[in-house]
């Protein structure tokens, strides 16, 4: 019952990862954020099988860095990041034992200034959204961002919007995810939001 | 319910005119009942007159289309010419049986000109690579079955290319809404001797 | 001397060379020339062709010349059939990283790969190493256009104009004499014309003895590389135009 929300701007991406680390009936923290830079301008948020989750992101995110590190420091694009991630999966996915884990990637694209918000679950299904979100969040979230999405929104615009999401999930969700991180990713990189 | 080829949706369907051939497909890409996307396009083009539709499991789909990429930009490079329709069908039907005991949850069609005489071709597949010779029209996803039925009452041979495309336009569409998983938009491509023609169709989005 | 050590590709002589590596880079130094050139608009490719006997029958395509992807061609000064192997490599790389990232493969990991190949070959595995030298011209978002060679010890560089092959230090001489900054595509074809004129033994240039080959960005599709490998026709009007025959007939005089 994870939460994991995107919403794509005109200039940025915004990600939302609920705090709660649950297992079975219990909240085992409430400070636990699914998220990882893979670099400057590339976030992976995760949710799955707790114990694939974060070996998965960090195997990702060491991946990508290594990547930079032989390429004298050029960065991956999103679209790459997204290809590569899902690329991971697919395979995964057909090996004795798959990774369970879906997630979100928000990039920046310095080269031709856009934002991009990737949709990847655990079968290695991509789609490049406007705004997505995995499990159960996805129905109510859509569902209100159909209504009220508009392109060439500002971060502060989604922030509101993000803030109507949420409002909708504390009231329907049947359990408390202590609240969210938010992050956003824009030219000048990946930022945390306070206050949520 | 957690059949493989039906947790995305999608369809699609080709059909041959009058020195010309049509395919088309849907635009969704779900998860189970939730729409995801209504930009998720099934058709690939290989060479000048040639088209390849995958519907099933949309990981599958994507995959296939990069290996079928893989080997077709290899094969221009090797044979310094486009791949003709017959042996893009040959080559999806071995790369699908090579996973004969673990397949991809796909429902590929072809369909294209001969590259010399301009000959029609299409054909479908199971998911294991055999082929389905056809020369009339070929379905396949998950609104096969309503397909099927929209072709065999619309379908007419010779058809000339402006009157094929809307015999597979009405078929697709009429089709497409009586499935919950296929719809939200439509592509057909309609190719001629010396033109393709990309149209997208304006459906309901529910 | 050399016999206890030019055996294996693997041993050291006590000198500190690896001979069977560097006979592999003499036998390049005999082959057909090769030159490249980095222009403002693109890359240009000509090489010497060697055999061209009337009797010889192929079907046209060019025989050092290679396309290896999208967005990179190469030429090649050596063993023609150790060459395919590593262009077939180099094309199954392209492919798979296109495959994993669907972006085209930047030039300088493509060369690096082939060159790692390369390497391994002066290390272990094989009885001994690629015969071949490569020039390779190609386009990314990185860097632009870009020129490369590499050898058969598996190290590469890149360059503005350089050339491989027999007389190459003399076709380096005159590059770095007559080459400019700022160089249109064509200027740099008549000038690669104009190189390959001196360097070659032979005293009437035609496209027969040539092979020619350019990389530009198209006009009307914005990034789209094109890349062309010329024909007979294309080939004779240019050499034509850059007027090296009536140098040539000058010269005579």
């Amino acid at each position: 019952m994870d939460i994991i929300l995107g919403i794509k701007v005109e200039d940025g991406t915004i990600i939302a990862t609920s705090k709660a680390a649950t297992r079975g009936i219990s909240v085992l923290k409430d400070s636990d954020d699914k998220t990882r830079a893979l670099n400057a301008r590339n976030l992976i948020a995760y949710t799955g099988e707790s114990g694939d989750t974060v070996q998965f992101a960090e195997f990702i995110q060491a991946n990508i860095q290594l990547y930079s590190m032989r390429e004298n420091d050029i960065e991956l694009s999103p679209k790459a990041t997204a290809s590569f991630v899902r690329n991971q999966l697919a395979t995964s996915l057909r090996s004795r034992k798959p990774y369970q884990v879906n997630v979100l990637i928000a990039g920046y694209d310095t080269k031709t200034d856009t934002a991009s918000l990737n949709w990847i679950d655990y079968l290695g299904t991509q789609v490049e959204l406007p705004y997505g979100a995995h499990g159960y969040a996805a129905f109510y979230a859509n569902s209100l961002l159909d209504k009220h999405y508009r392109k060439n929104m500002k971060i502060e615009e989604g922030l509101g919007l993000l803030k109507l999401c949420l409002k909708e999930l504390e009231t329907r969700m049947p359990i408390d995810f202590k609240g969210v991180y938010v992050k956003v990713v824009d030219k000048d990189g990946i930022r945390s939001i306070e206050g949520y | 319910m957690s059949d493989p080829s039906s947790i995305n949706g999608g369809s699609a369907l080709a059909m041959v005119g009058k020195e010309c051939i049509a395919i088309a497909c849907d635009l969704r890409l779900g998860n189970q009942s939730l729409g995801l996307s209504n930009n998720f396009e099934k058709l690939f083009q290989f060479g000048d007159k040639t088209f390849l539709g995958l519907t099933g499991l949309a990981t599958d789909v994507l995959t296939l289309s990069e290996t079928f990429r893989f080997k077709n930009n290899l094969y221009e490079l090797r044979e310094e010419r486009s791949i003709e329709p017959s042996t893009l069908a040959n080559l999806v039907s071995s790369t699908l049986y090579e996973k004969r005991f673990g397949p991809y949850f796909v429902g590929p069609i072809v369909a294209g000109l001969n590259s010399k005489t301009n000959e029609p071709f299409i054909c479908g597949f199971d998911s294991i690579g055999c082929i389905d010779f056809a020369k009339d029209f070929i379905v396949s996803g998950t609104a096969s079955d309503q397909l099927y039925g929209m072709c065999e009452s619309l379908y007419e041979p010779g058809l000339e290319p402006e009157d094929l495309f809307e015999t597979i336009s009405q078929a697709l569409l009429n089709a497409v809404d009586r499935d919950a998983l296929s719809g939200w938009g439509a592509v057909v491509y309609l190719v001629t001797k010396d033109k393709v023609t990309k149209r997208v169709l304006r459906t309901r989005q529910d | 001397m050399s016999r206890r050590y030019d055996s294996r590709t693997t041993i050291f002589s006590p000198e500190g060379r690896l001979y069977q590596v560097e006979y592999a880079q003499e036998a390049i130094s005999l082959a057909g020339t090769a030159i490249g050139i980095l222009s403002t608009e693109g890359v240009v490719l000509a090489c010497e062709k060697k055999v061209t006997s009337k009797l010889l029958d192929n079907d046209g395509s060019a025989e050092k010349l290679y396309v290896i992807n999208n967005n990179m061609i190469c030429a090649v000064a050596g063993m023609t059939a150790d060459a395919s192997i590593l262009v077939n490599n180099a094309r199954i790389n392209a492919q798979s990283y296109l495959k994993t990232y669907n972006e085209e493969i930047p030039c300088e990991i493509l060369i690096k790969r082939v060159c790692d190949i390369k390497q391994g070959y002066t290390q272990h595995g094989g009885l001994r190493p690629f015969g071949v030298s490569f020039l390779y011209a190609g386009y990314d978002d990185r860097y632009q256009f870009q020129l490369f060679t590499s050898n058969p010890s598996g190290n590469y560089s890149g360059w503005r104009a350089t050339s491989i092959g027999a007389n190459n230090s003399a076709a380096q001489t005159l590059l770095k004499k007559d080459y400019k900054d700022d160089l249109t595509l064509k200027e740099a074809c008549e000038l690669a014309i104009k190189i390959l004129s001196k360097t070659m033994d032979s005293s009437n240039l035609n496209s027969e003895k040539l092979e020619f080959a350019t990389l530009s960005l198209s006009k009307v599709n914005e990034g789209k590389v094109l890349h062309k490998i010329w024909s007979a026709k294309d080939i004779d009007s240019l050499i034509k135009d850059s007027g090296v025959l009536d140098d040539k007939r000058d010269d005579d005089d």
